[in-house]
């Protein structure tokens, strides 16, 4: 690595900005870009984006990259002609999926289509038990003589997926020999490449979506790399997966589902890296940006993982097994529409304006009263300091839009009126909010108020307070740079990369000694996978096991000990169902129904407290006062308004006030208490109210 | 007998001035989150598959006279009829308005009330506030099992009253005052065959209840109790606005339809049939169901709130207000006239244990008859059962009973712009996924060997039904299998000339070759035994001859529909390359024509 390799850059590519964060070894500063996400050419809006940061390539040490590539693939259909090779009998696994209609009194109800159409889907002989016997050896004849068929029929991808193969995978992987040596330049995938757990039509629709993206992705990331090889880049790329880890660009190439959530992750990082540095055991990382809000546990430092993901959603959308961080999203955000229904109710979302035309304050042709345009009417966000000005909003436009569209027919008059209306809008979208959040802490049976809320996007720190008082959470804090926050925590990811085996035998002496080896294999599994890209010899491994009563299928995931007695892996679990269930059954078997390792290795990152952004200290001007609306007293108020920049680590002010910077804006209610914290974050004690702010 | 019974709710009362409407909506959205949050919960502590994998379940919040206000969105469909406000009725009219106290849970599962199997049991415990009575915190489950003379107490097709189906629970309270009542639970416990699921359920139930009703309460100390009924009225006024203005701008008068079910499982020549009428008139919708067939002898009888009235709301809810979350509203602009003594308003005693069996087939009745007054929203019949498929015995291993009960995914019905979709579970379900084929083998002792689409079983039409699903297992080890199907004489029709969707079959393949249809009834199997489980389709929309060509060759490409389907369903003949003989799908189509719908 070239001295000068000095930069550390993370590019996120969301739907319609790219964010950029470039961490500078040597001066330790950390410089932010933004650019317009350039459809026709991603890369080029990206490496524009770039050099505006100040981050030459030339320089770069590594870049880490979010993409929304794979997951706009599904949504807007845009990916490969794909045939499905399955078992003889299971043709229809995707088409059958489960049989659930999630929207439960529609008679039209219907999931989106498969992403194999029927006649591409293929059955070859073929069988496997239960236990991984071979009871009918691969007929490879058929499956040559169906290579010619998926010749013929133009396939770019395909998916192999047999029954019980998560149990062995010899199968798939003869078949998917044959076909690349009579298919070369078609990209082919197997379903426990990607999963090697139990249940048929998660797996084949794994597959399917991998060998849908895959030589997209391939031509994507071989790109990318081309153009930062001319532009002298003499780092490495690495790519956001969805697990919170980054992986090397050639695993992300064979394994493109890994990166369906590439985005939203970052910031869960990030909130996890302040949470070990600021020693928070439990915070809920709320992310709100223009179209919706996400929200995640963080636990000791660490994210829960969900290992099904819905493309598309779970209502209608296909099922993706990949480790993907569990976030919730609600469909509230600065571009979400207040509206009133056909009963004259007042109405929040979930359509957005979006950036384009976007709310009515940014005089874009943006015509419906969205949540930003009630928080420029209520003073929240300041009209002229938007941006840093750079966006003048046209108050006047936005308080008019909600007095006729929404303020008159309630019957709501006058300017406070529309205060009050606007107030509404805000309060609707809490209220939508603060629903999602319970239930991802009452699913996992904790209790909300023991939490600190850390918020970020362009939304969160402006409803992070209310938020807080209608959870009746006491802490909340604003991390540095909370607008670029996802491309920040991106600069502090580790790689990762995650193996899993469904086991299903009772925990005895004999079988955690299996389970020992089979951690072993898993590990070395890990090893070759990981070590293609990285230096082996600081792989960190996390195990981690699912158990469960006999009995009982739902099962609870545990960090295992590092030796496996008897003693340490039921108490593990003890403890976690006693977490979840309030009790434990001592008499009751014990399974070990699935093993998990995580491969870990550190990277390069940017010290947290050079990323502070805080002022050196001195006198604090404040800029201004302007008349803010406070729900909480439904009236109107002059509010001390503070430029982030000029704050100094141990400042102190009581609430009501408002903190401005560059891409998000901190609005503290009356009587809450703020800090300015020693990693530049701003600690906030929110004062409990009894009526929504 | 013949008395009309009317069950009406009062409209409700004006929206009043305590509440401005912001208020309202910030409080009618906390109201309805908390049945979500609860039903979080209990998924994540309930210990049997049937709740947390099926969701047979319901958790919801009803006023003081057991009126819906809100239900969580997972409870099945079949759950809409109230059976939470059912259940508070009955405690009130046995305990009197001042016998249930705070800290109080009451359980229930009586027949006479509830109408429905006796697995589905409600807990609820009271909303009491300084002001007066809230409401009811409710939950219902369904226990894994409850006694009787099968496992499961309810998947037998021939029990004879509802005492063989297991033990009654009428209206005890389970905790009285925030102390449990042991010798309860000690009963509970004695009468159940699988204790250690069903314990931990009931503390899941329980759970639910408590926690709702604190998180009620908090929005009542919030807002104060004048807010919150003011906010429950206006929902329900909502609601009932909206299906008031599509009943008005529906054609005013009488519609009607028939349809019927194979058999009771006990007189297995004798039909049970399904005579609906349907009146809109004034803004409201009657449904008449006194062209029900009297009770059965067999178990597929329901009582009339479990039976009649919640296949009346069930069709309320997928015509009227499909989109939006349930409540009493919904249904006070439907009246339900049946007498007492039919099937599905059968008398004390009867045998309920396959109650909801027979409630999609009545939905679809009733919905075939509304069909022409809201052609645009109609849907041709779906495949229209729960198509139970129970293996159980004793696990060749440890020796442990097991029982996989296990219910079938078919096509659901065409309309006029749309293919049917599916396969999907019946429209007493919901969001209730198939266990996967990889699960069931290592937990049961069979093999599936194939789960495909069965071609042709989709209706045709000029849009095609969805099409029924074939499922083959390979039995390892000796076990039971207990079967109950339906509407193999009445398929799955279609509306405006399209045809019939497939029926649903059970065969059983002895290793003698001996080869036995099966629609209801419980057999022993063998080692080597091969059991096909086949479902039905749903119904096609409009003639099938006037579904265009490229679609039906399109349908063959994707094996959806043979050749011979084609030529002999949709008239277009196929020439030996798989292209469409014009001349010959031109003379078949015009004799088609001729002969009319149905021909």
């Amino acid at each position: 690595m070239p001295h000068s390799a000095r930069y550390l850059i993370a590019a996120d590519t969301g739907g319609t900005f790219t964010d950029l964060a470039v961490y500078d070894t040597q001066t330790y500063e950390t410089r932010f870009g933004k650019t317009l996400t350039t459809y026709r050419d991603l890369i080029a809006g990206i490496i524009e984006g770039l050099e505006d940061a100040g981050g030459e390539l030339s320089h770069g040490r590594l870049l880490k990259h979010g993409t929304t590539h794979v997951i706009n693939a599904f949504i807007q259909r845009s990916g490969a002609r794909v045939a499905l090779v399955t078992t003889e009998g299971f043709r229809d696994v995707l088409e059958i999926g489960r049989g659930n209609r999630p929207v439960p009194f529609d008679l039209r109800y219907r999931r989106e289509a498969s992403l194999v159409p029927r006649d591409l889907c293929f059955e070859v002989p073929e069988s496997i038990a239960a236990d991984g016997s071979i009871l009918r050896p691969l007929d490879t004849s058929a499956v040559k003589a169906l290579a010619e068929q998926l010749q013929a029929a133009g396939v770019q991808a395909v998916a192999v997926s047999f029954l019980n193969a998560y149990r062995n995978p010899r199968h798939e992987k003869e078949a998917k020999d044959v076909l690349q040596d009579l298919l070369p330049g078609v990209f082919i995938t197997t379903g426990t490449e990607l999963s090697q757990e139990w249940s048929e039509y998660e797996r084949a629709s794994t597959a399917a979506a991998n060998a849908y993206v895959g030589a997209r992705m391939d031509a994507y990331i071989k790109a990318f790399e081309t153009r930062l090889r001319e532009r002298k880049f003499p780092g490495a790329l690495y790519m956001m997966g969805s697990n919170g880890g980054v992986m090397a660009s050639s695993h992300a190439s064979s394994h493109p589902v890994a990166l369906v959530e590439s985005g939203p992750v970052g910031g869960c990082i990030g909130a996890s890296a302040y949470a070990r540095a600021l020693g928070l055991d439990r915070l809920i990382a709320f992310d709100m940006g223009g179209t919706t809000a996400k929200c995640a546990l963080v636990e000791h430092g660490r994210f829960e993982v969900q290992n099904t993901y819905y493309a598309g959603g779970y209502e209608r959308g296909f099922p993706i097994r990949t480790p993907v961080l569990d976030i919730v999203e609600v469909g509230a955000g600065g571009g979400s529409i207040g509206w009133l229904d056909d009963n004259g109710r007042l109405r929040m979302g979930p359509h957005s304006a979006g950036s384009d035309p976007g709310p009515i304050c940014f005089g874009r042709g943006g015509t419906e009263p969205t949540i930003t345009d009630a928080n420029v009417v209520l003073g929240r966000i300041g009209a002229d300091s938007f941006m840093n000005g750079r966006l003048e909003l046209d108050v006047q436009a936005a308080a008019e839009a909600i007095d006729r569209k929404l303020a008159m027919p309630l019957g709501f008059p006058g300017a406070q009126g529309v205060d009050r209306v606007a107030q509404g809008l805000i309060d609707l979208a809490t209220v939508a909010m603060t629903a999602a959040i319970k239930e991802i802490t009452i699913e996992r049976g904790r209790d909300v108020r023991d939490y600190a809320l850390f918020v970020f996007g362009g939304g969160g720190p402006l409803f992070g307070t209310q938020l807080a008082r209608e959870l009746g959470i006491t802490n909340v804090i604003v991390p540095p740079h909370p607008g670029a926050f996802s491309s920040l925590g991106m600069l502090m990811a580790e790689a990762r990369l995650d193996f899993a085996r469904t086991f299903l035998q009772p925990v005895t002496e004999s079988s955690l000694q299996s389970a020992a080896r089979e951690l072993t294999a898993l590990e070395k599994e890990a090893v070759i996978a990981i070590g293609q890209d990285f230096d082996v010899s600081h792989l960190v491994f996390e195990h981690e096991a699912e158990l469960r009563y006999r009995g009982q299928k739902h099962a609870v995931r545990v960090r295992l000990p590092a030796v496996l007695s008897i003693e340490a892996v039921i108490g593990a679990f003890e403890d976690a169902y006693r977490m979840r269930y309030g009790r434990v059954h001592p008499e009751l078997t014990v399974d070990l129904f699935v093993l998990r390792v995580g491969a870990l290795i550190a990277m390069p990152r940017p010290d947290l407290r050079q990323v502070s952004g805080v002022a050196a200290s001195g006198e604090v001007p404040r800029t201004a006062r302007r008349s803010v609306y406070f729900g909480a007293g439904e009236a109107r108020m002059e509010v001390p308004i503070y430029r982030r920049r000029e704050l100094p680590a141990g400042f102190e002010v009581r609430g009501p006030a408002i903190i401005e910077e560059y891409s998000a804006t901190t609005a503290l209610g009356p009587n809450d208490r703020m800090r300015v914290g020693d990693l530049g974050e701003l600690r906030i004690t929110c004062m409990p109210g009894a009526k929504s702010e | 007998m013949n008395i009309a019974q009317r069950i009406r709710v009062e409209d409700p009362r004006r929206e009043s001035p305590s509440v401005d409407p912001i208020t309202l909506e910030i409080i009618r959205h906390q109201l309805v989150a908390i049945p979500n949050q609860i039903e979080r919960n209990i998924e994540r502590t309930a210990f049997s598959p049937l709740i947390y994998e099926y969701k047979d379940y319901a958790v919801g919040l009803v006023d003081p006279n057991g009126r819906l206000v809100a239900q969580s969105r997972g409870s099945l469909p079949i759950f809409v009829a109230n059976a939470l406000g059912t259940a508070v009725r009955e405690g009130l009219s046995l305990l009197g308005p001042d016998g249930i106290q705070t800290g109080d849970v009451v359980i229930t599962n009586t027949a006479a009330w509830l109408g429905q199997h006796l697995n589905n049991v409600v807990a609820y415990t009271p909303i009491a506030t300084a002001h007066g009575l809230m409401g009811f915190f409710a939950v219902l489950v369904h226990w894994v099992d409850v006694g009787g003379a099968v496992p499961g107490s309810c998947l037998s097709s021939s029990t004879s009253d509802v005492w063989q189906e297991g033990i009654q629970l009428p209206t005890l309270k389970l905790i009285e005052r925030g102390a449990r009542r042991t010798e309860l639970f000690r009963l509970i416990a004695t009468n159940t065959r699988f204790p250690h699921l069903l314990m931990g359920d009931i503390e899941a139930q329980l759970a639910g209840c408590q926690t709702g009703h604190d998180m009620v309460q908090a929005v009542i100390a919030r807002y104060g109790l004048d807010c919150v009924r003011d906010v429950i009225a206006a929902l329900w006024q909502d609601s009932a606005a909206s299906v008031g203005k599509l009943l008005n701008s529906a054609p005013q008068g009488t519609y009607r339809a028939s349809s019927f079910l194979d058999d009771d499982g006990v007189r297995k020549d004798v039909r049970v049939p399904v005579e609906v009428t349907a009146h809109i008139r004034d803004g409201e919708l009657t449904v008449d169901l006194s062209g029900l067939a009297p009770q059965v002898a067999g178990p597929f009888n329901a009582g009339r709130n479990g039976g009649a009235i919640a296949a009346a709301r069930i069709a309320c809810k997928y015509l009227l207000a499909p989109m939006t979350p349930v409540n009493e509203g919904d249904f006070t602009r439907l009246r339900v006239e049946v007498p007492d003594g039919t099937f599905l308003s059968a008398g004390p005693g009867a045998p309920i244990g396959q109650s909801g069996s027979t409630v999609p087939t009545v939905v679809d009745t009733i919905l075939r008859a509304l069909s022409d007054a809201f052609p645009e929203r109609a849907a041709a019949a779906h495949h229209g059962i729960y198509g139970i498929h129970a293996f159980y015995g004793r696990a060749p291993a440890t020796g442990e009973l097991f029982q996989n009960l296990d219910t079938v995914t078919g096509g659901w019905g065409a309309t006029a712009t749309e293919d049917g979709p599916g396969p999907y579970r019946s429209s007493g379900h919901g969001d209730v996924p198939d266990i996967p084929s990889e699960m069931q083998e290592v937990f049961y002792p069979y093999r599936i060997e194939a789960k495909r689409l069965r071609p042709d079983s989709g209706g045709p039409g000029k849009q095609r039904g969805g099409l029924g699903v074939e499922k083959v297992y390979r039995v390892l080890h000796p076990c039971q299998i207990v079967v109950a199907l339906d509407r193999t004489a009445c398929p799955p029709w279609g509306l405006a000339g399209g045809g019939p969707g497939g029926t649903a079959l059970v065969e059983v393949l002895r290793q003698s070759g001996e080869r036995e249809a099966l629609t209801k009834g419980e057999r022993s199997l063998a080692a080597g035994d091969v059991v096909r489980v086949l479902s039905g389709g749903g119904g096609g929309y409009g003639p099938a001859h006037e579904r265009p060509t490229d679609k039906v060759l399109m349908d063959v490409r994707l094996g959806l529909v043979t050749p011979q389907g084609a030529l002999r369903d949709y008239g277009v003949a196929l020439d030996g390359v798989g292209q469409v003989n014009l001349a010959e799908t031109e003379r078949v189509r015009r004799e088609m024509r001729l002969k009319g719908p149905g021909g």
